[in-house]
């Protein structure tokens, strides 16, 4: 099989949503698959069944690519929320199974603690590392509700039941967040280029 | 910012980071139909978690994925799905 010609992404889903499952998958395969693992891993806490998914995440990427549109955000967001999607799925099934505990939360469940896997590949970049700091740069109540949102599929409800917050506040501090993450990003860009 | 611009903007961040309501859903959903130049306030929130989704060190994937995901669409292709999903395309 030869390569893929473009490894633009918005080439490569066109490609797929006209149904090439070929070379164009493959390269969109390569330039994905190893960031929705870590994300899987990370919100899973177990790589087997985060390989698992995997699979699954890219057959669901490949059925989608007719109905991604760039108007609503670039690639690499659609194929994490895809992948965030399908990870929630499986731990609200994981849930069912193993009963509803009520959730404690410790900072860092989701995204502090970075524990050195030995199949972390070389190519973590200085943008990696520097959006990981940038996160924790973030103020910690910021990044309590994020971590429980984003990472842990929790509604502004239920994140306000967990903290013991009322629901306005945990809105607020969601809003804030966000905001600042989105600053922050500009300024890592011009950081590691220049 | 006026205070629909600020209420779209609370809207748009709950959704992005995965805490909205299916009520917020539906009233950001009527905003950005009046409106679709928030449609970019959405669109940098969206992109501002996936960075950050994405910032954990990559991970070797199994040689074999790659493989069985194929292996699982030409499957699909030949079935009820895929013929479904060529008459989407062409429609």
């Amino acid at each position: 099989m030869t390569e893929f010609r473009s490894k633009d992404p918005e080439e490569l889903v066109a490609a797929m949503a006209a149904g090439d499952s070929g070379r164009a998958l493959s390269a969109f395969y390569a330039q994905y698959a190893s960031t929705v693992l870590a994300l899987l891993t990370k919100m899973l806490g177990s790589p087997a069944e985060a390989e698992e998914l995997l699979q699954e995440v890219f057959v669901e990427l490949w059925r989608r690519a007719p109905q991604f549109d760039r108007t609503r955000g670039s690639v690499v967001a659609w194929v994490i929320t895809v992948a965030r999607s399908r990870a929630l799925d499986a731990l609200r099934a994981r849930k069912r199974r193993h009963g509803d505990r009520q959730f404690q939360y410790q900072e860092g469940d989701a995204l502090m603690t970075e524990r050195k896997r030995p199949d972390v590949m070389a190519s973590s970049t200085r943008w990696h590392q520097a959006l990981r700091q940038a996160f924790q740069r973030l103020d910690a109540e910021q990044r309590a509700v994020l971590e429980l949102s984003y990472f842990q599929g929790m509604s502004h409800g239920q994140i306000a039941d967990t903290l013991q917050l009322p629901v306005g506040t945990v809105k607020s501090r969601i809003l804030a967040g966000m905001r600042s993450l989105r600053n922050m990003l500009p300024i890592i860009h011009r950081a590691i280029k220049a | 910012m006026n205070e629909e611009q600020e209420r779209a903007e609370l809207l748009a961040a709950l959704h992005a980071a995965g805490a909205a309501s299916e009520e917020d859903e539906r009233e950001l959903e009527a905003l950005l139909a009046a409106d679709p130049s928030l449609v970019e306030v959405v669109k940098d929130f969206q992109d501002s978690i996936a960075a950050l989704a994405s910032s954990f060190d990559p991970l070797e994937t199994p040689a074999k994925t790659l493989g069985k995901i194929q292996q699982q669409i030409a499957e699909e292709k030949g079935g009820l799905l895929g013929r479904l999903r060529r008459w989407f395309s062409k429609s």
